[in-house]
């Protein structure tokens, strides 16, 4: 029985996967079409996506937007988080339940209710609306984490430093914020790549400006050339090794806190 | 360590500002325009939309197949999450790894996968060519939908189902097999109920994700295949009508919300019922 299940558990593994790891060869065709196996191998539509002034645009602002969105979003998220965890008012629950809600509610709702402001707002096509409105998406992801840790956090050890005379904003400055930044850092990666790869959004509101996956989807609809597999090769791997950063940085931080935290109640 | 009220509320004024300006007030916007037309209230709208044969016809579509959805991750992932909850903690913690890689590529990657694997001249027909069978077409029908929406939704119900699982008490089922019952029996009268609550949350989150898809219906889908998302932007980008995108945006954002609430009490439930049985 368990080994029929092993063999499930391997074969479903492969449907989540391997769709992915076809997208290399593919890419690596020196083909103007689609094809799998390549029949010679080529860089040409890696070459083909920086030589084309619209796909490196495209990168350009969307970097532009997704470090914009991130840094608002991770110094907004963090002040929250310290109210929502160590302060005790009213709300508190519901205030937390909005900050998470554009995680869970469909995307396109928010996306045409921010169409029909920022067309009376005329910020249509404007860059500072657009990573104003990818903050709003990215801010549940440093809610949730940097909430969490400082959930985890031992106060005691903050609390020492008061009594050793650090007032109160010294003493966060010195001992807490040190403890938030790696998780801060961590939310900060998936902030960045849930601005990064946001389309229908950006679809209502840039007007005509195109972020890359709005690049990416403009293209689909006219042809089908490897451009966009290796433009999703390199956007795979950039979103794995940035996560996998991330990932590897919380967790060396929970190891070195673990030995101050007293073990959980 | 006690925060003074202004204290607090320095602290959230930002956050709070940008959501309320850029995702409340917005939201509320749409769905006032739904019952109001700028000048008087109206019903129009709402009438609009009780009288629209596409909107029923696709308000239903998306229902089913949110559901079927729904059902099929169930099913894949169930099984899927009890092999992992069997294994070592080490282990365990690999595979969880592997199976949320995907998670960390863009849905629309994701989806543009599927174009390539099942195309007219797709990987899928291309092997069936070489073994001299006739191609398929699977790609623009709501079978590739499917494919598409499983893919991207499975590994959340999969975590789901696993992280009820490993709460529940091993023992339990040792008891079972020690009072006399067969493997079978211990599983479906001691494990399987007890694991059905996380199953029912997996598959409510599912659910409610797969309402507001928009990318995958698009690409991988036929013109009979457009659910409500496809609606909206077609309403307000091709159509220009925004007053029948508010109320049908407005009526997904319900029907979301209703999702949400049973999820509240089934989590609610769900708490007291753990609360009071394992020790934990």
């Amino acid at each position: 029985m368990k080994r029929l299940l092993a063999v499930y558990f391997v074969l479903l593994v492969g449907f989540l996967i391997l769709p992915l790891i076809f997208l290399v060869p593919i890419s690596l065709s020196a083909s103007q079409f689609l094809e799998f196996p390549p029949t010679s191998l080529s860089l040409r539509w890696y070459a083909a996506f920086f030589e084309d002034p619209t796909w490196v645009g495209a990168a350009i602002l969307s970097f532009r937007v997704g470090i914009g969105a991130t840094a608002l979003s991770l110094v907004v998220g963090t002040l929250a988080s310290i109210a929502l965890v160590r302060g005790n008012f009213p709300g508190k629950s519901a205030l937390t339940a909005i900050f998470i809600a554009p995680l869970i509610l469909p995307t396109v709702v928010l996306a045409l209710a921010l169409y029909i402001v920022f067309l009376r707002w005329q910020l249509v096509d404007n860059v500072f609306a657009l990573t104003l409105a990818h903050a709003i998406v990215a801010l549940p992801y440093v809610v949730m984490i940097v909430s969490a840790s400082l959930r985890r956090f031992d106060t005691t050890i903050e609390r020492a430093a008061r009594v050793l005379g650090a007032g109160p904003i010294k003493a966060f400055m010195l001992v807490t914020l040190p403890y938030l930044v790696p998780s801060m850092f961590a939310a900060g990666i998936l902030a960045f790549f849930a601005s990064f790869d946001e389309l229908i959004i950006t679809l209502f509101v840039s007007g005509g400006a195109q972020t890359l996956p709005v690049r990416i989807w403009n293209d689909l609809g006219l042809k089908l050339d490897p451009t966009v597999p290796a433009v999703a090769v390199m956007l795979t791997m950039l979103s794995i090794v940035g996560m996998g950063i991330g990932e590897v940085i919380r967790r060396r931080n929970e190891q070195r806190y673990q030995s101050a935290t007293p073990p959980e109640a | 360590m006690t925060m003074r009220r202004p204290i607090i509320l320095l602290l959230l004024a930002p956050a709070v500002l940008l959501v309320g300006l850029l995702f409340v007030a917005p939201l509320v916007g749409v769905m006032s325009l739904t019952v109001h037309d700028g000048t008087s209230f109206t019903a129009e709208p709402i009438r609009e939309l009780l009288g629209s044969r596409v909107a029923l016809v696709v308000l239903e579509r998306t229902f089913m197949l949110a559901a079927s959805v729904t059902a099929i991750c169930l099913l894949l992932g169930y099984p899927a999450a009890y092999f992992m909850s069997t294994l070592r903690p080490r282990v365990r913690a690999y595979l969880t790894y592997l199976i949320l890689l995907p998670f960390w590529v863009s849905i629309l990657i994701r989806t543009y996968t599927w174009i390539v694997i099942l195309g007219r001249e797709g990987i899928v027909n291309t092997g069936l060519g070489a073994l001299g069978l006739a191609p398929v077409q699977i790609l623009y029908t709501n079978v590739a939908v499917h494919i598409g929406m499983v893919q991207i939704l499975l590994p959340i119900v999969i975590i789901t189902c696993l992280a009820s699982m490993l709460d529940i008490d091993k023992d339990l089922m040792k008891a079972a097999r020690s009072l006399g019952a067969s493997p079978a029996q211990s599983f479906w009268k001691v494990f399987f109920p007890l694991s059905v609550s996380g199953a029912a949350t997996g598959g409510l989150i599912c659910f409610i994700l797969s309402l507001g898809f928009f990318v995958t219906p698009a690409l991988l889908g036929g013109r009979r295949s457009i659910i409500i998302a496809n609606l909206i932007d077609l309403q307000v980008h091709q159509t220009l009508n925004w007053g029948f995108a508010a109320v049908l945006a407005t009526a997904l954002l319900a029907i979301t919300l209703a999702c949400l609430g049973v999820f509240w009490l089934l989590m609610r439930r769900r708490v007291e019922f753990s609360g009071a049985g394992l020790g934990r």
